[in-house]
C-alpha cells in the first residue's frame, strides 16, 4: 500500500513538473552591440485572463539613467518612477498606446506613478534630459522575460500548451512564432533591423 | 605713358620657385586615424597606402564616413546621445535628436622632408640646395566624423613651413555633409563649406599616394601671364582648376555604380581679388585654391561617372567576387567633368610677351585683365587590375580674356585662349608595405608661342606601419624657354 502511495505521489509530482514548464533559449540580435533588452513574452493563453498585480513595479532615475532600461509588466500594472538624482526629472511618453502621458517634474526622493491599462510598448523619456530613455512593455500575460547581453532568457512557470511567443526590441523589428510548450522548452529567435 | 617690361631677377625667380614648390602646391594630405579609433580597425581597411583610398575607403567617404550597410555593432566607440531616438516622435515639440562622436574626433598628420632642389632658369643659371631639412614640412590637424544618421563633418587645419623658414596656416577644409536626404541610401547628398569638390574624385588628395599633387591641373596658370603658362605663374594665384572650393555640392551614387555630382562655388577664377600692379603681383603668394571672390557670379560644375567591375561605389558587393587583399580588384571607372565660370570684375595681371606690363613712371600696371568666361571639360579614367592602378585625366580649357584700361575700364581687346592638359599615373603594389608610382603630366598653354610644361614624378613608398610611411620621390618640371625644376624629397609621414 505504501508503495502504491509512493508511486502515485511521484507520478503526480512528475506530472505537475511538466505542467509548470518554462520557455528558455536565446534571442540573437543582429546589428546592435549586444543581444540585451529584447522582451520575449507569451501573447495569450486561451481561455485565461490575468489580473494585474497589486504591487507596483518600480523604475528608478539615477545618474541620469532609467533603471532598468527595459521593463516588461503585465497589462494593468502600475509603475512607480522614482527620482534618485539631485536634479529634477520628468517622465513622459510620446506613444498613443499609453495615452501620451506626462507625469510632470519632481525632485529627488519622490516618485510618480502611471498605470499601463493597455498592451503597449511605451517609450519613456525625460524632457529635462533628452538622452534618457527607457521602455515599459505592457504584456497581455505574466509570462515574459528580458534577454541578457548574451541573448539568453527564461520565462518560468509556463503551462504546457501551444502559444504564440512574441519578441520585441527597442531598435529591431519584432518577430513571433508558435511554440509548443511541454516542460522545459527551448525557443530561439533572431531579429534584425 | 608707355608700358615696359620688367626683367626677371634671379633672386625673384629663385624665391618664387621655392614658394611654388613649398607653399603653393596642392600636396596630397588626409588620412583620418579618427576612424581607425572609432571602428577599432587598421588604416589599411580604407587606404591602399594612405592617403590613397581603396574601393572600401571610397565607399566609406561617399557614404559620409559610414561603412557600407553600417550597423551600430560595427562602431566600437559608442556615440554620445544628444536625445533619444524617440524624440523624433515629438518634433517640433522638442529638438530633433542627434549624436556626437564618442571621443574627440581629432587626428594629426605630420610630415618631415629632406629636400634636394635644383632650379635652372632660361639663361642656364642654376640654383641647387642639398639636404634642406624641412622638419616639419607640414602638420595637419583633422576633425571628421558623423553627427547621427544623416550628417557628417570634416575640417583640416594645415600648418606648412617653407624652405626659407616662413610658414603659413590655412583652413584647407571645413565642411558639413548631409547624407541620404532623398530616395534610396546614398542617392542624394549635400556638402557645404570649403572642400575638395567631387569634381576631382579619383585624381586629387585622397586618391594620390605621391607627395606631389598633379600640379599641371591644380597649380599652373594656363592662360594668364604671358598669355600662357610659366613655372612662376602660380605665384599670382592663377590656376587651371581650384584645388578646393567654397561652395555647395550635391552628389550621389545610384544603382551602386553610377556617380554624379554638381555644385556651385564662389568664383575661384584666374586672377587676384584686387587690381594688381605687376611687381606687387609677382611678389604675392600663390595658393592652390586660386582666388576666392565675393562677387555675385558663381562657378558651376558637374560630373558623371560609371564604374564597371569591382566593389560598388557605395560598397555594394552583391554578385561580385573580390579577393581578400582589399587593394585588389578588377575594375574600370570612367567619368566626364565640366566647370564653367565667369570672372568678370576679378582683375589679374596683364602682361606682354616679356612679362608684366608696368608703367615706368609710377610702377603700376595701366591695364586691367579679366577672365570673363571660362570652361573646363575633361575625361577621367581609372583602371585597376589586381595590384596595378592606372588613372589619368584629359582636360580642355577655354578662356575669354578682356583687357581694359586701368583708368576708365575701356575695353582694349578681347582674346580667346584654349589650352589642354593631361596626366597619366600608374601605381603598383609590390607587396603591402612597398609601393611604386610613376606619373607624367603635360600642359599645352593657350598661347602657342609658349612651350608646353612637362612634369615627371616617380615615387617609391614604404609603409613601415599602417600609419607611418617613408617616401622617396623625384619630380622634374620643365618648360622650354622658362627653366627646369628638379626635386628629390625624402619624406616620412605619420598619422595618429
Amino acid at each position: 500500500m505504501s508503495k502504491i502511495i509512493l508511486f502515485t505521489a511521484l507520478g503526480l509530482g512528475a506530472a505537475l513538473c511538466v505542467q509548470a514548464g518554462d520557455i528558455h533559449g536565446k534571442v540573437t540580435c543582429k546589428g546592435v552591440r549586444d543581444s540585451a533588452d529584447a522582451v520575449v513574452y507569451v501573447a495569450a493563453v486561451p481561455g485565461k485572463t490575468f489580473a494585474p498585480p497589486a504591487a507596483h513595479a518600480k523604475m528608478d532615475q539615477k545618474n541620469l539613467v532609467f533603471i532598468p532600461h527595459v521593463m516588461p509588466v503585465l497589462v494593468g500594472t502600475t509603475v512607480d518612477y522614482l527620482n534618485s538624482d539631485a536634479v529634477l526629472h520628468n517622465v513622459f511618453s510620446p506613444d498613443a498606446c499609453c495615452d501620451k502621458f506626462n507625469l510632470g517634474t519632481w525632485p529627488q526622493g519622490q516618485s510618480k506613478s502611471f498605470t499601463f491599462k493597455k498592451e503597449c510598448a511605451a517609450t519613456l523619456l525625460c524632457k529635462v534630459h533628452p538622452e534618457m530613455e527607457a521602455f515599459v512593455v505592457a504584456c497581455p500575460t505574466p509570462y515574459y522575460a528580458v534577454t541578457k547581453a548574451d541573448g539568453n532568457y527564461t520565462i518560468p512557470n509556463v503551462p504546457d500548451g501551444s502559444y504564440t511567443v512574441k519578441v520585441w526590441h527597442p531598435k529591431l523589428k519584432a518577430t513571433q512564432k508558435t511554440v509548443a510548450v511541454a516542460g522545459a522548452t527551448q525557443a530561439a529567435f533572431e531579429i534584425a533591423k | 605713358m608707355h608700358p615696359t617690361a620688367h626683367p626677371r631677377s634671379g633672386a625673384l625667380l629663385r624665391g618664387l620657385i621655392l614658394l611654388a614648390i613649398f607653399l603653393g602646391l596642392a600636396a596630397p594630405a588626409g588620412a583620418f586615424p579618427i576612424f581607425a579609433r572609432k571602428y577599432q580597425t587598421s588604416c589599411v581597411t580604407c587606404h591602399t597606402i594612405y592617403p590613397k583610398l581603396n574601393a572600401m575607403g571610397e565607399a566609406f567617404r561617399l557614404n559620409g564616413y559610414r561603412l557600407p550597410k553600417e550597423t551600430e555593432d560595427l562602431i566600437k566607440q559608442k556615440p554620445v546621445s544628444l536625445g533619444s531616438e524617440a524624440y523624433k516622435k515629438v518634433w517640433p515639440d522638442a529638438v530633433w535628436p542627434n549624436e556626437l562622436p564618442g571621443n574627440a574626433p581629432v587626428a594629426v598628420n605630420v610630415k618631415m622632408a629632406n629636400v634636394y632642389t635644383s632650379s635652372t632658369d632660361a639663361s642656364g643659371a642654376k640654383t641647387t640646395v642639398h639636404n634642406d631639412f624641412q622638419f616639419p614640412q607640414e602638420v595637419n590637424l583633422f576633425a571628421a566624423g558623423t553627427l547621427g544618421e544623416h550628417m557628417s563633418f570634416m575640417a583640416e587645419l594645415t600648418h606648412a613651413e617653407n624652405a626659407d623658414g616662413s610658414s603659413g596656416t590655412e583652413i584647407e577644409h571645413a565642411r558639413l555633409g548631409f547624407e541620404s536626404l532623398l530616395g534610396p541610401d546614398h542617392a542624394f547628398n549635400i556638402r557645404i563649406g570649403k572642400f575638395a569638390p567631387n569634381l576631382y574624385a579619383g585624381f586629387q588628395e585622397m586618391w594620390l599616394m605621391t607627395d606631389n599633387g598633379v600640379d599641371s591641373l591644380f597649380n599652373y596658370n594656363p592662360v594668364g601671364f604671358k598669355g600662357g603658362i610659366g613655372l612662376l605663374d602660380d605665384a599670382a594665384g592663377v590656376v587651371s582648376l581650384p584645388a578646393r572650393v567654397r561652395g555647395i555640392e550635391a552628389y550621389g551614387v545610384l544603382n551602386h555604380r553610377f556617380f554624379y555630382t554638381f555644385g556651385a562655388m564662389s568664383k575661384i577664377a584666374p586672377g587676384a581679388n584686387a587690381p594688381v600692379s605687376g611687381a606687387e603681383a609677382l611678389n604675392s603668394t600663390g595658393s592652390p585654391n586660386g582666388n576666392f571672390n565675393n562677387t555675385t557670379h558663381k562657378d558651376v560644375y558637374v560630373r558623371f561617372d560609371y564604374k564597371f567591375g569591382g566593389m560598388g561605389l557605395d560598397g555594394d558587393t552583391d554578385g561580385v567576387k573580390l579577393p581578400p587583399e582589399n587593394w585588389r580588384e578588377n575594375s574600370f571607372r570612367v567619368g566626364v567633368l565640366a566647370l564653367k565660370g565667369n570672372a568678370t570684375g576679378v582683375d589679374f595681371l596683364a602682361a606682354d610677351a616679356n612679362g608684366p606690363v608696368i608703367d615706368p613712371i609710377d610702377g603700376t600696371n595701366p591695364y586691367h585683365q579679366q577672365d570673363t568666361s571660362y570652361t573646363r571639360t575633361g575625361l577621367f579614367a581609372s583602371w585597376t587590375f589586381s595590384d596595378l592602378n592606372v588613372f589619368g585625366v584629359y582636360l580642355n580649357g577655354k578662356d575669354t580674356l578682356e583687357l581694359r584700361s586701368a583708368d576708365n575700364l575701356t575695353l582694349v581687346s578681347t582674346n580667346d585662349r584654349t589650352y589642354k592638359a593631361y596626366f597619366v599615373q600608374a601605381d603598383y603594389v609590390i607587396a603591402p608595405p612597398f609601393h611604386v608610382s610613376a606619373r607624367f603630366e603635360r600642359l599645352t598653354p593657350g598661347d602657342t608661342t609658349v612651350q608646353p610644361l612637362k612634369v615627371s614624378n616617380l615615387n617609391f613608398s614604404y609603409l613601415a606601419a599602417a600609419n607611418v610611411k617613408f617616401m622617396l620621390e623625384y619630380n622634374k618640371a620643365e618648360q622650354a624657354g622658362v627653366g627646369t625644376n628638379k626635386s628629390i624629397n625624402t619624406v616620412i609621414r605619420a598619422a595618429f
